[in-house]
């Protein structure tokens, strides 16, 4: 579109909108240059030196904190942790919510009151999400060991976020509660877009539900159902607020992510090029996915919309 | 006529997406309104909603207790009846302090960013020039590189501009983290528009400048609509800026005042969950009042994204 209008209008009109161009975009790029950019370079500068947030002149440590990264168990630990979080945490909301969006296409009334409900979690604060699900695990008073004594079960009372085991599965059910709500409204979009007569014809051709949803209602809906991949996925990387605010890490270092560790040996132990080495690090490897998906979902839609 | 109708029917087809009561032909479900069926599909959607209000049912009942029955019974729903949590949080736990500094990085952020992203969103959509698609790039990495990868070395720098534990400081960097995907959001906006609007105002003699601001800008309240309330809920939901980029508290907000509390005094549970409500209120009421436009605006940001 912006090709077409560079080639057809003459060369006053293109002049007066390079000029209003670089006028508008003025404000976005000196917000991005300094907020973004800067601080950006500043990073690589950072993981190649060996800063601890006083000396002006830090002493040049080259591939130092790379290698320190590559020896540290501690890092490797966090990485697995990162990746539990996100295959449990990208799987669980895709398919719950994928389950629950088919469920409110075939409801008749009162869809948008669930829907409303199903999404309010995504909208509020890590920080109170937290808090809140805390008194929820609580070892004495909380809602779940109450719940499991009044059923019966309990022996299977216990102070969840206490227990190495368990803690890192506690705080991701409580992301999985706040992110499916996404998910659901997304894929309930996506759904309302599909060709019901294909979905009427499979039927008539004697297609059971699972072959419908499998065949005809999934293909039509992958698009969305990579973007959601590509969020959650890139998501898990950089995951901070609800860990942080739960277990801090803990107990024992069992909830310890890439995020976390980082905040730690940046903002707590003043390993500041270390901290921000291991930042990089998220980076490094969410790009590259968040890439892909993103090349796959886009020829997906062009397929989509060629067919 | 035309070109007025373009941009009314993709408003239509984003309103129809999020409204459940449209587009989809609900006349093929098999069963009636009463039918078995129906009747087992709300009873499992009711409980799940039950599922997942609890931990908001929770915050409520644990708020209105009277402070004696906290201590007791923390959980018990619903066991007694007293503000005096509420009161306790918004004049001794200072919560009345972080709602003023909530609105105080929330509004002017949140308005930075619309504007910001407007400007840039029209001029990468529909303003060529030379050398524009590399900054478009590099508005748009912002997207793919999360936060903490920089939070680091933005603390130092804020720190050497003076910045650092300021309010402007912490505004800039909530609006710096929010302009990417506006940018990105509108651009698409201002690209759905058709070409026969610019190009006929044109010949009619207007300004590059009058066609920004009186053709097009019109055009896409929606979307402008939908993206305040998102930055609006993003920012007011930022915990990291805050507890990173004002670290004394003369400015913090709910989010970050909320986790000091909490490694404070962690036994005050009353006046914690009542500062919990009082965080999270303002979120639920706007979500609720404008739940249309904050889902649209989820859904057209992301398939657009």
């Amino acid at each position: 579109m912006s090709t077409a209008s560079r080639s057809l209008a003459p060369t006053v009109t293109r002049r007066a909108q390079a000029r209003l161009g670089i006028v508008l975009v003025l404000p976005v790029m000196i917000v991005t240059a300094l907020f973004f950019l800067f601080p950006l370079g500043n990073a690589v500068y950072y993981s190649l030196v060996d800063f601890d947030g006083l000396n002006p002149n830090p002493p040049f440590v080259g591939l130092g904190n790379f290698i320190r990264m590559v020896e540290d168990p501690a890092v490797w630990h966090a990485l697995g942790n990162n990746l539990i979080w996100i295959l449990v945490g990208t799987a669980a909301p895709m398919v719950v919510g994928l389950l629950v969006a088919m469920l409110l296409w075939t409801v008749r009334r009162g869809g948008a009151i669930y829907r409303v409900i199903f999404f309010l979690p995504y909208v509020l604060p890590g920080v109170a999400i937290g808090i809140v699900w805390g008194w929820i695990y609580d070892p004495v008073n909380g809602l779940l060991n109450q719940f499991l004594r009044s059923i019966g079960l309990g022996a299977w009372a216990t102070g969840w976020l206490g227990e190495p085991d368990l803690a890192l599965y506690a705080v991701l059910l409580t992301a999985i509660w706040a992110g499916t709500g996404f998910a659901i409204v997304i894929f309930l979009s996506a759904l309302r877009n599909v060709d019901t007569e294909l979905v009427d014809a499979a039927r008539i051709d004697g297609a059971n539900s699972a072959q419908r949803l499998w065949f005809i209602i999934l293909p039509q809906i992958m698009p969305v159902f990579l973007m959601v991949l590509t969020l959650t996925l890139v998501g898990g990387f950089s995951v901070f607020d609800i860990i942080f605010v739960m277990t801090a890490g803990g107990p024992a270092n069992a909830t310890e992510v890439l995020g976390t560790y980082a905040y730690d040996q940046a903002f707590v132990l003043n390993n500041i090029g270390y901290g921000t080495t291991l930042a990089l690090l998220i980076t490094i490897l969410s790009v590259p996915i968040a890439v892909l998906l993103n090349r796959l979902q886009r020829r997906l839609s062009l397929q989509g919309t060629g067919a | 006529m035309m070109t007025a109708t373009a941009p009314a029917e993709r408003d239509r087809r984003i309103t129809e997406l999020a409204d459940p009561e449209s587009g989809h032909d609900r006349s093929r479900i098999p069963g009636g309104r009463r039918s078995p069926a129906q009747v087992a599909l709300h009873v499992l959607l009711a409980g799940m909603a039950v599922f997942v209000l609890m931990p908001v049912i929770l915050v409520v009942s644990t708020t209105l207790k009277t402070p004696a029955d906290v201590r007791v019974n923390p959980f018990g729903l619903f066991s007694s009846f007293s503000l005096q949590n509420i009161i306790d949080a918004w004049t001794v736990g200072r919560f009345s302090d972080y709602v003023l500094n909530s609105f105080l990085l929330t509004v002017p952020s949140t308005a930075i960013v619309v504007v910001v992203s407007v400007m840039a969103g029209y001029t990468f959509a529909r303003l060529p020039f030379r050398g524009r698609t590399v900054l478009f790039y590099l508005v748009v990495l912002g997207l793919l590189v999360p936060f903490f990868t920089y939070m680091i070395p933005l603390y130092f720098q804020l720190r050497g501009m003076g910045l650092l534990d300021t309010l402007p400081g912490a505004i800039l960097v909530l609006a710096s983290t929010g302009t990417s995907f506006g940018t990105f959001f509108m651009r698409a906006f201002f690209s759905d528009l058709p070409q026969e609007l610019e190009q006929s105002a044109r010949v009619d003699g207007a300004s590059e400048v009058q066609i920004f601001t009186r053709i097009m800008l019109p055009l896409v309240g929606s979307g402008i609509g939908a993206l305040t309330v998102f930055t609006f809920l993003a920012n007011w939901n930022n915990f990291l800026i805050p507890l990173l980029y004002l670290p004394s508290g003369d400015f913090r907000p709910l989010t970050a005042g909320l986790y000091m509390f909490t490694s404070g005094r962690s036994l005050d549970i009353g006046p914690l969950a009542a500062g919990t409500l009082i965080t999270i209120l303002p979120i639920i009421v706007l979500f609720v009042v404008l739940q249309r436009q904050v889902t649209q605006g989820f859904i057209s940001g992301a398939v657009k994204g």
